[in-house]
Parts: C-alpha cells; sequence; structure tokens
C-alpha cells in the first residue's frame, strides 16, 4: 500500500523555529472541543480572516523543531478541518511528531522548506521519490525518510487501524 | 565498535544479539506504566475491549497505574474516573497505586525503576527512571499498542552523550544543571534521540539529582534520558527492584551521535522565563521581578533534597504577606521523611501551605492563579496557562530560589540566605 501524494498551496509559512503550536489557535482556546468553533479561531492573531483562506489540499511549512512546548491537539484537529493535509518542516518537535503521526497526518521533515518557500507557493510531497518539490519555485529537495511503523501508521489512517492490522497479524502469527 | 546502553536494552527486549541505531524492531516493554487521566487511559481501556476485542492485558503483572491527578477529586466526573480505574485495575489484577505520590517518583520507589529494564507510559516525564539505568520512554498515544501488543514498534534511538565535569557552588541545585544545558546546547540538540549523561558531576550527584535532570528530558528532544547505574544506584534500589536483570551499561567505545562535556564550576542559579522552557537566563538578571506565588513540588523537584534547601533558606523566616507558597513533597515516602526531618515543621512555621502528593499543582488544576500573577515554581513547565490563566507567568527556578522569592515577594537570590 502506499501513501497517496500530497499536492497544495503552502498556506501558510511559520518561520519561527521552536514555534509552539498552541499559538495557532490562541493557548487560552485550547480546551474548546466544538471543532467549528476551534477552526474558526485559527491564525487568529496572525491573520484575521484566515480560515476563509484555506483550501482543501492545503499545506502548512514549518521551520525546525515545529511543535516544541506541549504539543496539544486542538490546533492540528482545526486545520485538518479547514482541509489541511499536512505539514512539511525543516524538523519537528518528538511529542507533536508522535501525537500527530498517529492521528494518521502526514508531517514530513524536509530541511531547507521553510528558508526556500514562500507563502502560497504550490508544493508536492511524492512519498515514491522521497522529495518534497515547489513547482513555483522549480526545486527539489530529499525529506528524511519515516520509520517503517510511522509510515504503515500513515498509510493506514491513524494509530487504531494500524494497531488493528499489527493485532490481527500478532494473532494469525499465533495460530488464530 | 561497542553498543549503547539504549542498543543493549532494545536488543534484549527485542531478542535480538544486538540492534543498532536506526534498526526498526519489535521491542517488549518489561512495564507499562501509566496515571489515569481523561482522554488517555479511559480511552485505552476502553478502546482495548471495544476496538480490539481483548479481555486481559498479556502478563499482568508489567503493568501498573497510577493515580496521581486530581488527587483529591474537585468533581463527581474526576471521581468517577479513579472509579473506573479502580475496577479496571481489580478486573486486570494490575497493580494500582492510589495516594503513594507522584507516580514518576513512586514507580522508582516501588521497584519499577530496574537497571538494564525497559519502561513505556505515555508520559515523558517517565524518563526520571532513567536516573537508575532504565530506558524509560513517553509514547504518548502511542501506548495503546503497550496494552494491545506483546511488543511495541520502536525504531532504534541514537544517542547523544554529556560528560558533566566540575563541582557546583552553593546554591546551585540540579534543576540549574538541566537548565543550562538546554541554554548551552538547545532546546533540540537531542531531539529524537536518547540523552546519555555521565562524567565526574553525575558521579558526585544524589540520586535525586540524577532523577530530577533525567526527568526533564524532553525539552532537550529527547526521547529520554539514561545515566549508567553505580553504587549509589545499587545502594537505593537495594531490594526493591521487581526484575533480577544484568545492569547494562554503554560500551568505552560505543557509538554516539554527538558528545559534549559541559563544565558545571562557573554554573549560577538560573531560571527559566515564560513563555518557552528553552528561555533559560542567569537568575541575577530578573532579581527584583514581583511575584505573587510560589510551588515547590511536581516530579521534578520535590525531593528531600528541595524540601532541605528550601527549609534552611526559610528556617526562622516568613513568607511575604500575600504570597502564596506551597509545598508539595513528591510522594508520601519523601514527606513523611521530611517530617521526621522537621522540615515540614520549618515551612509550616515560616508560612508555607504543604500539601500532600499530588500532580495537580503543578498544572494549575488547584492553587490557579489570576491574569497577571506570577509564579515562581520548581514545576516542569512555563507554556503559558500551565498554572491557571494564559496571561500568568511562570518562572522556573529551584527549591532554594522559590524559598527565597517567597520571602522578598520577588525574585531573589537565594545565595543570601543559605
Amino acid at each position: 500500500m502506499s501513501l497517496p501524494d500530497l499536492r497544495g498551496r503552502a498556506v501558510w509559512v511559520f518561520r519561527e523555529d521552536d514555534y509552539d503550536i498552541d499559538r495557532i489557535i490562541g493557548v487560552e482556546n485550547i480546551k474548546i472541543t466544538d471543532i467549528d468553533a476551534l477552526a474558526a479561531l485559527v491564525m487568529k492573531d496572525d491573520e484575521p480572516g484566515f480560515p476563509q483562506k484555506v483550501q482543501a489540499g492545503d499545506l502548512l511549512v514549518g521551520a525546525d523543531n515545529f511543535g516544541y512546548g506541549h504539543p496539544h491537539y486542538p490546533a492540528m484537529r482545526a486545520m485538518r478541518h479547514l482541509g489541511v493535509t499536512g505539514v512539511i518542516a525543516d524538523g519537528f518537535s518528538p511529542g507533536f511528531w508522535r501525537g500527530e503521526i498517529s492521528m494518521g497526518f502526514p508531517l514530513i521533515p524536509c530541511p531547507g522548506v521553510s528558508a526556500a518557500t514562500d507563502r502560497f507557493d504550490s508544493l508536492e510531497v511524492d512519498w515514491q521519490a522521497g522529495c518534497v518539490r515547489n513547482l513555483t519555485r522549480g526545486w527539489e529537495k530529499p525529506f528524511e525518510p519515516l520509520s517503517v511503523a510511522d509510515r504503515a501508521m500513515l498509510e493506514a489512517g491513524g494509530l487504531v487501524p494500524y494497531l488493528k492490522r499489527a493485532v490481527d497479524a500478532d494473532r494469525a502469527r499465533a495460530g488464530g | 565498535m561497542g553498543y549503547t546502553l539504549a542498543e543493549k536494552i532494545l536488543a534484549r527486549t527485542s531478542g535480538r544479539g544486538h540492534v543498532r541505531a536506526g534498526d526498526e524492531i519489535e521491542a517488549r516493554p518489561d512495564f507499562v506504566i501509566a496515571y489515569d487521566f481523561p482522554g488517555y487511559t479511559d480511552v485505552i481501556f476502553r478502546q482495548m475491549r471495544d476496538d480490539f476485542g481483548i479481555q486481559h492485558v498479556d502478563d499482568a503483572s508489567r503493568f501498573a497505574i497510577f493515580i496521581d491527578h486530581m488527587v483529591p477529586t474537585a468533581t463527581p466526573k474526576e471521581e468517577e474516573l479513579h472509579q473506573m480505574t479502580r475496577a479496571w485495575c481489580a478486573e486486570q489484577g494490575v497493580a494500582l497505586y492510589e495516594r503513594h505520590g507522584i507516580g514518576h517518583q513512586v514507580s522508582a520507589e516501588v521497584g519499577y525503576a530496574v537497571p538494564g529494564g525497559f519502561a513505556v507510559h505515555f508520559d515523558g516525564h517517565v524518563s526520571q527512571l532513567g536516573a537508575f539505568g532504565s530506558l524509560a520512554i513517553g509514547l504518548r498515544r502511542n501506548l495503546l499498542e503497550a496494552f494491545v501488543r506483546p511488543a511495541i514498534s520502536i525504531r532504534v534511538p541514537e544517542t547523544v552523550r554529556i560528560d558533566l565535569t566540575g563541582s557546583l557552588r552553593p546554591g546551585v541545585m540540579a534543576r540549574d544543571v538541566f537548565h543550562h544545558l538546554v541554554r548551552a546546547l538547545g532546546p533540540k540538540f537531542a531531539a529524537f534521540r536518547v540523552l546519555e549523561l555521565g562524567g565526574p558531576a553525575v558521579a558526585e550527584m544524589s540520586i535525586e539529582s540524577r532523577q530530577t535532570i533525567c526527568g526533564l528530558a524532553m525539552f532537550t528532544g529527547a526521547t529520554t534520558a539514561v545515566m549508567m547505574p553505580d553504587e549509589k544506584t545499587v545502594d537505593w534500589l537495594g531490594e526493591r527492584p521487581r526484575l533480577a536483570l544484568d545492569p547494562v551499561f554503554s560500551d568505552e567505545d560505543a557509538v554516539y551521535a554527538a558528545r559534549h562535556t559541559i563544565d558545571l564550576s562557573a554554573l549560577e542559579p538560573v531560571v527559566v522565563l515564560p513563555p518557552t522552557p528553552s528561555n533559560t537566563r542567569d537568575l541575577s538578571e530578573v532579581i527584583g521581578t514581583e511575584v505573587q506565588a510560589g510551588y515547590l513540588g511536581s516530579c521534578a523537584s520535590g525531593r528531600i533534597e528541595d524540601l532541605r534547601a528550601a527549609a534552611q533558606v526559610l528556617k526562622g523566616r516568613q513568607v511575604a504577606p500575600g504570597f502564596a507558597l506551597h509545598v508539595v513533597p513528591t510522594s508520601r515516602a519523601l514527606m513523611a521523611q521530611a517530617a521526621a526531618e522537621g522540615l515540614i515543621t520549618t515551612l509550616v512555621e515560616a508560612g508555607a501551605f504543604v500539601s500532600s502528593p499530588s500532580c495537580d499543582y503543578c498544572f494549575g488544576r488547584i492553587a490557579t492563579m489570576a491574569e497577571g500573577q506570577r509564579a515562581v515554581s520548581t514545576g516542569t513547565l512555563n507554556v503559558p496557562g500551565r498554572m491557571g490563566h494564559p496571561k500568568s507567568e511562570i518562572f522556573l527556578c529551584n527549591a532554594a530560589a522559590v524559598a527565597a522569592a517567597a520571602i522578598e515577594g520577588r525574585i531573589a537570590d537565594p545565595r543570601r540566605y543559605l
């Protein structure tokens, strides 16, 4: 099974290293569970009306150690609800990485991506070739390969479907 | 070429002769540890049964649950969560530790810290079991895997080695050492790697200081932290370990992703300024900043040496009017020891509010701050909203500095009171 390639605009480029994703919706709002209410708050401190600008398939671009701090889930839940399909960053913070991959949300570690991308550039993630392409600027950069388990988790659509397959395989190995 | 402690432990638990950083393996944790928390354990217990059709965990003796958050409970819903946890543990035959203290500390006290052992949790602060030569990893939601499968999938992490040299000056504590490491090497120098600490300064450190440093490892990006067991470890552990394993040590010629040497001789007390755990400065830069609250506790820093340092500062003195000093020993055993040593008396006479062990002060469930307030804290994290209003601020520092600030109502240098 293979992952569908990602194609979309860089709807936002986070230029700051160690970016704390709570800031996407405001730390005072992280306990909101209503997804429409959360989505309406996305990037409110940076750009009023941001939620209306997101198109299905859009991607986020981050700098290094993206997701540092306390990587709560609401920010990316809201981004997904708006249509964002993945994050390409120079590097990710481990807690954020584990949390979002377990949601089946693609994170692509691609050193140098943030400096070489402007907002609304067209991007492509080619899983087979292991590279990110910026179609607007005409560059191609390799991304760091995901672990076998992380990739399988994305292919399965997240932690639970991934583990169901693994548990079934365990049972088959054990003879039933 | 030799192997690191992490590689050796993962080789044993994956049933392979040897593994190298980067290898993709399945490893069977010796211990699966968690505390009950809404959205974590309740979901894991339900998913195990409903999504996977698994009635019982594989070898219940490997599992342990701690009730250390929401202690004591403040709403019926919180108590219902604990009731459900108690029922689940009883039905599964899984060990439950309630009101023994903060689980990461109690884990060591009741034998889940085993030199050479492999433990998993959803919470990353379990890394403090590394102080005893265990490999202990926080998996977040992926902990579910350890409940539904005998082994977990893991890519063997690289290790970054830090040698700590030099002697700490009076008034400088383990908290300062850890935050100094983040300042010196950056908030991601160990990302996805195991942080291995050693060297003469570690050899000189108490077990408690080692727990403090290993427990905060996630703020370097590290998957976990480890130290090699030594005579002090063996003495502290005594008969506690639940598994008889041969202790494991990194080989002299182990392959490290990086090596650094950090000299601690010139280190001053430091403070981590809001709003991120990477924002470390010398305490002297913020002396005089008004603060209204102080928290001495947490899985990182509420142990005897912290309580002794605070009591030394506060003995015969008084907490400033209007300042709320909360002192929360990390475990019941430590609280009893502090009482026996007279530390609790000293702290209470000085005006501290002393509470039984609980995680709740660390994340603002109790002793919540209002907008505009500032705290000095030995808690784990200083992100906005961690201890109350998103516009309250947390200054992380050592226990003596919390006590000094409590006296003055302002950030103060503890060394003038020692």
